[in-house]
């Protein structure tokens, strides 16, 4: 059973969130260890490995990043190893300008404003890159997916940028 | 997790730190990166006419080991021809810096970088 079937919800990128933890929470509580206190042993570990699962399978399909890797698992299109690294030499070049950018917030004159704007500009290459990979997982075909995998492997970094960001953040206002 | 002195010593005194003009014919660029921590390295490395690396600059965004394997990489190459470079193993990365299982990634990437700019250095010079 997929982390699909096991909220009964159609397989697809754009899910509705309510839908999902509103399944979550119900399911959830009928698998629930506490229910099963009082139950034999066999039951009881059954009820461990299938809470589990199922939180497993929301915190997969909750977070856009994962979904989109799990739905690409699915479809037979793994995610090179996190060992593998990642050449394009044009992204990467951004990459780089976007981390001076990070790295000179703190020399700056106005740090709110400036932590505004890079949250700003992070956002927006973040939102047109996720768009494109939301059409790429829509499309379903080789290519398709192909091109998906590597928006997604893009869309990390953008996702660690953001955390670098905050972390800057919160050491500044301290 | 502890980082080995040596990965401390280049972490905290990186050698060749910096860029060169990627237009410079003579200079060749490896830019790389890791999807799973965000790093970004990038290599450069002056090459003589006849196929010597005279200088190496880097620059990294990256935690402690990826720095330091990128600093000891500018270090490695200079001085040698880019196919000798071009043999540096991220094994022996890993081995002189004794970077932990989850940090073999960093060496792995300044490998990369090595070969990435060889290749830029190659197509730059085929026509």
């Amino acid at each position: 059973m997929n982390y699909f079937q096991i909220f009964e919800i159609e397989s697809k990128f754009n899910l509705d969130l309510k839908e999902l933890s509103e399944r979550f929470q119900s399911i959830q509580k009928s698998v629930h260890p506490d229910k099963f206190a009082h139950g034999s042993n066999q039951e009881q570990m059954l009820a461990v490995k299938k809470s589990t699962l199922v939180n497993d399978a929301y915190q997969t399909l909750k977070n856009p990043l994962k979904r989109a890797e799990y739905i690409l698992s699915l479809r037979g299109v793994e995610q090179p190893s996190e060992q593998a690294s990642f050449s394009d030499n044009e992204f990467l070049m951004r990459q780089m300008e976007l981390r001076e950018m990070l790295a000179e917030i703190k020399f700056s004159d106005d740090i709110d404003a400036s932590v505004f704007e890079m949250a700003q500009v992070l956002e927006s290459e973040f939102e047109q890159l996720f768009k494109a990979m939301q059409v790429n997982l829509s499309e379903n075909t080789a290519e398709s997916n192909d091109q998906a995998s590597r928006d997604l492997r893009k869309l990390k970094f953008y996702e660690k940028l953001h955390i670098e960001l905050d972390k800057l953040e919160d050491s500044l206002l301290d | 997790m502890a980082y080995s002195e040596k990965v401390i010593d280049h972490y905290e005194n990186p050698r060749n730190v910096g860029s060169m003009d990627k237009n410079d014919p003579q200079v060749a660029t490896g830019m790389v990166g890791a999807p799973a921590c965000g790093d970004v390295m990038k290599l450069q490395l002056k090459i003589s006419d006849t196929g010597i690396i005279e200088d190496a600059k880097f620059k990294t965004y990256g935690c402690g080991s990826a720095i330091a394997s990128s600093s000891l990489v500018t270090e490695w190459v200079k001085g040698k021809s880019i196919d000798e470079a071009g043999l540096i193993k991220n094994t022996a990365i890993a081995e002189e810096l004794a970077l932990p299982p989850v940090k073999i990634h960093c060496s792995i990437l300044a490998e990369d970088a090595i070969k990435a700019a060889i290749e830029d250095y190659k197509s730059k010079h085929s026509s």
